[in-house]
């Protein structure tokens, strides 16, 4: 897997931590209840680990990330079925069927999302 | 949707032989047959989770849980580690019982929740914890899930 792309799918897995953590009241209160999650501390701490990891990135990719992230809650999506899940357009077989594609950084020819195979 | 059909007898492991905290995670991880890369970042992330506070949620049982993009549908596995393991639980006490949740970021079905909810309702269960230390094999442990119709 392309080490840029590990991150970035870090950064995403630590974003939807967060987004749950923070606007999905169900699964604050399991947190909360169940395992004594502090909500505050919690996010400080993964705004730290996202932050840091963002600093990893390569200029180009980083930007290209930020850009998309701005406008849309998720910048990199799974290919399912062919499919690019964040905007639900077919992927080029070439690049939909193989998950040593994930050796290279690739994008969504339709929304510019990163793209990550999975199995 | 119940328990039972969420879990597949591959994914439980009934003789766990971590003996950290890291070393039972990978184990767990290692039940759902991802790739190597797959296996490290989700690693990780359940790391991170447990920096947050510890998914043990006492009574010998911990739900390690997270979202991930490394997987497509939500997927479950099972551990026991019999003499137990310091788990940093809520109530201090060792860790016998692992149940492992991971569930994409994107869930069109949004299980994640209902299961997590589940197997806590499931471990608050007053005979569970001694009925699974009594298993003998996976299956015993899915007839466990089907009894209990949760």
């Amino acid at each position: 897997m392309h080490p840029q792309l590990e991150i970035l799918l870090q950064i995403q897995d630590l974003k939807s931590q967060r987004r749950d953590l923070l606007e999905v009241d169900d699964e604050r209160q399991v947190e909360v209840q169940e395992f004594h999650v502090n909500i505050d501390d919690a996010i400080r701490d993964l705004d730290q680990r996202i932050s840091e990891m963002l600093d990893q990135l390569e200029t180009p990719i980083r930007s290209r990330y930020e850009r998309i992230s701005a406008g849309r809650s998720r910048a990199v999506v799974p290919v399912i079925n062919g499919l690019c899940y964040g905007c639900f357009v077919a992927i080029p077989t070439a690049v939909s069927g193989d998950v040593r594609r994930n050796n290279q950084i690739r994008h969504c020819d339709n929304c510019g999302r990163f793209l990550y195979v999975t199995e | 949707m119940e328990l039972r059909e969420f879990f597949h007898r591959d994914a439980v492991n009934l003789e766990l032989a971590g003996e950290t905290k890291d070393d039972v995670l990978k184990e767990l991880i290692g039940l759902l047959g991802l790739d190597e890369k797959s296996e490290s970042i989700l690693f990780k992330m359940l790391k991170r989770r447990e920096n947050l506070g510890s998914t043990g949620i006492g009574r010998g049982i911990a739900i390690p849980h997270c979202r991930s993009l490394v997987v497509n549908r939500l997927r479950v596995a099972f551990g026991r580690k019999s003499k137990g393991l310091d788990f940093n639980a809520i109530d201090s006490s060792p860790v016998h019982y692992f149940f492992l949740i991971v569930a994409p970021p994107l869930e069109v079905s949004n299980q994640y929740l209902p299961v997590l909810g589940k197997i806590a309702q499931f471990a608050k269960e007053p005979d569970v914890p001694g009925r699974l230390q009594a298993l003998t094999t996976p299956d015993e442990f899915l007839g466990l899930l089907e009894e209990k119709a949760l």
